[in-house]
């Protein structure tokens, strides 16, 4: 009888996943998701879109908060700053979307060098505050660039068609975000179980002692800003296309907070808890509906009409009672059930 | 035995979305619309400090469907109104107008959220080929290019600030100019209005301003104005804004002729700048509730909601009342089967229809936006009113 997951060669211990099923069971969840565009209607497809656009956000902030432990409050500049990026070359100066997605990516790595310079004196709130003040300086920016932001007035952009593919529709635009969301989260937890990725967690852990085994702290703080903003930065992008049109008002700081709200709900320094906790944040206000609609009309429509109000609400109990209750996130939550599972009728 | 946990889980989500599936309805070639039943969806800010335009919008539409519901409905069928909260924010608006389209299956749209929310709903909208009628925040790239399916009920920002300002020059010649606008797209238009009537007319500005969206203190502000010696002023904020400006300028003890815009024109900022408030200059295409067509109105809302929403009632609600007439009508004049294609017919057919709440409105072919009259008001402290004019 089977007692436990037990890891008996290095090789085991940083594999990508436990077992086989879990390839299996993953497979079949990329084909569900595959298929997902073909029996969603538009509303819920626009719910999947706005998943996976946020979970590729979410992996971005995961790699420097939960990695590294750098707290970012400023995460939306980058997001705005990759969405801008895109818009800039794609809808300004007609160049191929491609190049505007890696600019997307690298415009946004390139400010974080900026914000991420302060990080290797700063540390906790102080550094909070900073990346909250690079986002507020951001948006000042794009405010004042008219000349290549159009300023307040935004930029439209269009879906774009890439390889005779156009991603104007939909169904096409959610592949194009599942795929995206797909690489980096294969991306970021190879980043974690590499070389970089165990710098990181050294780091977050004591720094001092990371430094006293060789991490160069600057390179890797540094490294981990650059590989959350290019992340997020793409998450951006995606999101501008999402809303067709990009400007500093379609990227509210709220957006800082729920990514962290994200993280937390989810569980820290966990790939898979930043993509549970997109899905529960994501479709909390959904579900609570959906539920008390069952019970009244009424309750129903005061969650239409009082939506927004609801929904802080909720993101605010959830992480409260997360904070109190399980600390580890949904991913802790999982590894309780599963060893539950495995060990039952024994507790351990 | 089942080792693994995330094979029940794909057990149960496999079964949720076969029920899901299952669950689909079929669709009919025009949704929102039964025997009995018209559905016409909105999505508006109703929390948060936009909902002072979204709640006295969205209670504009209650009143015109009530109006329409309590003589027998359309052709017999009662209008049901779906609202749908955005909180102003963009996504969000999106998202909510995918949910009245597909989820709710409304025949028709009113509304929708501001102005940044409308532009960014547009291709959602022009995709669904939903017959919308748009009150809230009419912009140009909503009606050019005109798209088949999307009419705006309104006048543009650039109209109405160079109606004031025109209207201010002449009233007040050779007399030195102020300006502040908001780090938006709202203050860029009206900043671009502005000054295309300086260049024009020559006007002599003194002192030009730009505050952050959500600012609070004016203080210095409102200071370098006083020291421009600024004689005019226009006063780019929306409600806050221009409430806190004209407080600052009272506790200078200055009192330049002031010209305020549409989006603050509403009667609470009134009682909230007090003494300061008095005469100042506003423009809108919408009546005065001081006027006999605004307390015309007032005296149709009384009866058809509730009290807490008559207390909501400002310019929104008369926008918001124009475009669900304009739409209930042409809805109307479908006959006993409306569909889509025919409501945007008689939508484009609309030719001088009255609402009393603003001049006649009208579209016509490849006509998309009704291009109301404007006129100047100026307010009373006294009666806490905007009166007209001219």
């Amino acid at each position: 009888m089977r007692t436990g997951d037990y890891k008996q060669t290095y090789g085991e211990l940083v594999a990508l996943v436990d077992s086989p099923p879990v390839w299996l069971w993953s497979a079949v969840l990329v084909l569900a998701l595959i298929a997902a565009p073909h029996v969603l209607n538009s509303y819920a497809l626009s719910l999947l879109t706005v998943i996976l656009i946020t979970a590729t956000g979410a992996l971005g902030l995961n790699i420097l908060t939960g990695y590294t432990g750098l707290i970012s409050l400023g995460h939306v500049g980058f997001l705005v700053t990759g969405a801008y990026a895109y818009a800039v070359l794609v809808a300004k100066y007609q160049m191929h979307p491609l190049i505007g997605l890696l600019g997307a990516g690298v415009v946004p790595a390139a400010a974080s060098l900026v914000v991420g310079a302060p990080s290797l004196r700063l540390k906790g709130l102080y550094l909070a505050i900073t990346t909250l003040a690079f986002s507020f300086i951001i948006n000042t920016a794009i405010l004042e660039m008219r000349w290549l932001t159009n300023g307040a007035r935004g930029i439209s952009v269009q879906r774009p068609q890439m390889f005779g593919v156009s991603f104007d529709g939909d169904a096409a635009f959610t592949y194009l975000c599942l795929a995206i969301a797909t690489l980096t989260l294969f991306a970021t937890l190879n980043i974690r179980r590499s070389r970089v990725g165990r710098a990181f967690v050294a780091i977050r852990d004591n720094d001092t002692a990371a430094r006293v085994m060789g991490i160069n702290l600057h390179a890797y703080k540094l490294l981990a800003f650059v590989t959350s903003a290019f992340i997020t930065g793409i998450a951006g992008a995606l999101y501008g296309l999402y809303l067709s049109f990009v400007s500093v008002e379609g990227f509210p700081f709220l957006l800082s907070i729920e990514a962290l709200a994200i993280l937390i709900v989810g569980g820290l320094g966990s790939a898979l808890g930043a993509v549970l906790g997109t899905i529960l944040i994501g479709l909390l206000p959904e579900a609570t509906r959906i539920i008390l609609g069952l019970f009244s009309a009424q309750m129903d429509a005061l969650f239409t009409t009082g939506a927004q109000e609801l929904k802080s609400m909720l993101y605010g109990l959830v992480i409260i009672l997360f904070l109190r209750f399980q600390p580890r996130g949904l991913v802790g939550a999982w590894h309780d059930i599963r060893r539950t599972w495995v060990h039952w009728p024994l507790r351990y | 035995m089942i080792r693994h946990p995330a094979f029940a889980a794909l057990l149960l989500s496999t079964a949720c979305l076969a029920a899901c599936l299952a669950a689909r309805p079929a669709r009919a070639a025009d949704p929102g619309i039964t025997d009995t039943e018209i559905l016409i969806g909105d999505v508006e800010p109703l929390t948060g400090p936009p909902a002072l335009l979204g709640v006295a919008a969205s209670i504009g539409h209650k009143i015109a469907i009530a109006e329409a519901n309590a003589a027998g409905g359309i052709n017999g069928r009662k209008i049901k109104y779906v609202l749908e909260d955005d909180g102003y924010v963009t996504a969000r608006t999106i998202q909510g107008v995918k949910k009245v389209i597909d989820v709710d299956k409304v025949f028709a749209m009113l509304g929708i959220s501001g102005s940044g929310q409308s532009i960014a709903v547009m291709p959602v909208l022009e995709k669904a080929g939903i017959p919308t009628v748009i009150d809230v925040a009419p912009v140009k790239f909503l009606w050019e290019p005109p798209r088949k399916n999307v009419f705006v009920i309104g006048q543009s920002y650039e109209e109405g600030i160079i109606h004031l300002v025109n209207y201010l020059a002449d009233k007040n010649p050779g007399k030195k100019w102020g300006l502040i606008t908001q780090d938006d797209d709202y203050g860029v238009t009206v900043r671009d209005g502005f000054d295309s009537v300086v260049k024009a007319k020559k006007l002599n500005v003194v002192y030009s301003g730009n505050y952050k969206k959500g600012q609070q203190d004016f203080s210095s502000d409102m200071l370098q104005l006083k020291e421009s010696g600024a004689e005019v002023f226009l006063a780019g904020g929306i409600i806050a804004e221009n409430i806190a400006m004209m407080k600052e300028l009272e506790k200078l003890g200055v009192k330049p002729v002031t010209g305020i815009f549409w989006p603050g024109r509403i009667e609470p900022v009134l009682k909230l700048m007090g003494p300061a408030g008095d005469g100042i200059y506003a423009v809108d295409y919408v009546e005065p509730f001081a006027g006999a067509a605004g307390k015309a109105f007032l005296d149709k809302a009384k009866p058809l909601v509730s009290e807490a929403e008559f207390k909501g009632i400002n310019r929104y609600t008369m926008t918001g009342y124009a475009a669900a007439k304009v739409l209930i009508a042409a809805i109307e004049r479908c006959g006993k089967e409306p569909s889509w294609a025919c409501t945007i017919a008689e939508l484009e057919k609309t030719k001088d229809v009255a609402t009393g709440v603003m001049a006649p409105i009208s579209f016509g072919p490849g006509v998309r936006f009704s291009n109301q009259k404007l006129q100047i008001m100026q307010a009373d402290t006294a009666t806490l009113s905007f009166k007209p004019v001219n």
